[in-house]
């Protein structure tokens, strides 16, 4: 029967493409919309007595007619048709997952026992044969092994030194609350301050994520603060870490730029009139100003151009040089590894 | 790398010590987050007035952290302060060379956390200034 490797899986795409046709073509579960027009009519059936049997019972109005139910034995779908069972999309999708599951859990014992008994040894565990799967053609596990059996000095378990590593969740915090409200914000002067406003008020779960967004930018900035104090005092910056202290306040400039940039955005008049006042400061640098200053405002304005232009710096220009910067601080101490306090 | 030549005992692994450390931290920080999104709820951000260039409103402030250097410029000419926060971030950028000896002593230590306060309250001093006035 096994005679090629792969004929068992053959026989169990057959059985299950049958199976799903037969489910297909079958009666069972027809809309009775299809039956003869005589058993649309309303007649005195088991469901109707039921309903009144309940509303007699509760004497509330709020039970729906259910006068469209035909009699236990003109149903074509008696199943469907249970009383007091919700017959909303859940329901159905429900059953298809309950069943769906005992299914494929059926299907994968019956491959689990044929394979066993062809191969006369015992079941491995599936997620053990994956990782094999990907060992023989990729050769992960030795560098892997390597990078996670690198040993960590005891120190850096302390408290103060996990103030990076927050500042680095609050950036992918950030990230995906920023996407969820990308999905409705709209940077133009017209629908700006609306999409904001449609985020707190219709879109689910909207003020949590606007608030979540906000805050965390706040910790962000926090946390960085925080990381660089515990580095600065710690004298963690010398030899042979300059870089990674100049990546870090890079960091800190860009994470600043996100606030700024982002702030503008609600297009309120908070928002607005700060991002003006911003830029007015920053057009006060002497030589470069003037051109900061335009390059900020795209013109001598605060007008759709600007908000356009931080949207743009605030989605994609900042985070690709936040993630390439971050790979990189990551990266230089994962090679130096942390410092050592005295 | 010098630091990997140490006894065994001053090590813990990577992987399951640290990662388990990482993780319950991360943990905790998501279920900060998780409570700060159910305040959200509760209490959503707002907005103020719709922007409009005509009306300037009588109290313009910054973030919080924009805040200090606000604070500063209303007391010093406007290209000083324009120019001061980037020769600070210079200083910040080129502070692994100028402070480049290897610590002797725990007195070193102790300078820098005294220098570093007295940056920080003196910024933090300026932004509470600025938030009450």
């Amino acid at each position: 029967m096994f005679r090629s490797r792969y004929s068992f899986y053959v026989l169990l795409l057959i059985g299950t493409i049958t199976l799903g046709l037969l489910g297909l073509f079958s009666q069972h579960g027809r809309a009775f919309d299809d039956l003869p027009s005589e058993d649309k009519t309303p007649q005195p059936s088991y469901a109707t007595d039921l309903n009144t049997l309940t509303s007699n019972i509760l004497s509330t109005s709020d039970i729906p007619e259910r006068t469209e139910i035909p009699a236990p034995d003109k149903d074509p779908c008696l199943h469907c048709h249970i009383q007091g069972e919700f017959s909303n999309i859940w329901t159905p999708f429900g059953r298809w997952f309950l069943f769906g599951s005992m299914g494929l859990f059926f299907i994968f014992g019956v491959y689990r026992s044929a394979s066993v008994w062809k191969n006369k040894t015992p079941w491995k565990p599936i997620l053990h044969r994956a990782a094999e799967w990907v060992d023989i053609r990729y050769e992960l596990s030795e560098p892997l092994s390597k990078a996670l059996n690198k040993p960590v000095p005891k120190y850096a378990t302390r408290w103060f030194y996990c103030l990076g590593g927050i500042t680095g969740f609050l950036f992918v915090v950030q990230g995906i609350s920023g996407i969820m409200l990308a999905f409705y914000y709209n940077p133009t002067i017209e629908a700006a301050y609306s999409s904001i406003l449609y985020i707190e008020t219709q879109v689910s779960f909207g003020s949590a994520v606007r608030f979540i967004h906000h805050w965390s930018a706040n910790g962000m900035i926090l946390m960085c603060i925080a990381h660089m104090m515990r580095v600065f005092i710690m004298g963690a910056y010398k030899t042979p870490r300059e870089l990674n202290w100049i990546s870090g306040v890079l960091l800190l400039i860009l994470t600043l730029a996100f606030g700024f940039t982002g702030y503008l955005l609600p297009w309120d008049q908070r928002a607005f009139w700060a991002t003006t006042v911003g830029s007015e400061i920053a057009g006060s640098i002497p030589v470069i100003g003037e051109l900061a200053l335009v390059f900020l405002r795209v013109g001598w304005n605060v007008t759709g151009q600007t908000l356009s232009r931080f949207y743009a710096l605030h989605i994609l220009v900042l985070p690709i040089f936040t993630l390439i910067l971050m790979a990189l601080h990551f990266m230089m101490i994962r090679r130096q590894g942390v410092a050592r306090p005295m | 790398m010098v630091e990997e030549e140490k006894k065994k005992d001053d090590t813990i692994p990577f992987y399951p010590d640290h990662i388990r450390t990482e993780f319950y931290v991360t943990l905790g920080v998501f279920v900060l987050i998780l409570v700060v999104g159910l305040v959200g709820l509760l209490t959503p951000l707002g907005l103020g007035q719709p922007a409009d260039p005509m009306v300037t409103p009588e109290h313009i402030k910054p973030e919080w952290y924009f805040l200090s250097l606000y604070q500063l410029l209303k007391f010093i000419p406007k290209t000083t302060g324009a120019v001061a926060p980037i020769l600070a971030l210079l200083l910040l950028l080129a502070w692994p060379f100028i402070d480049h000896k290897p610590d002797k002593t725990k007195q070193t230590y102790r300078n820098r956390l005294i220098l570093s306060v007295t940056v920080l309250i003196l910024l933090v001093g300026l932004t509470i200034w600025g938030e009450l006035s």
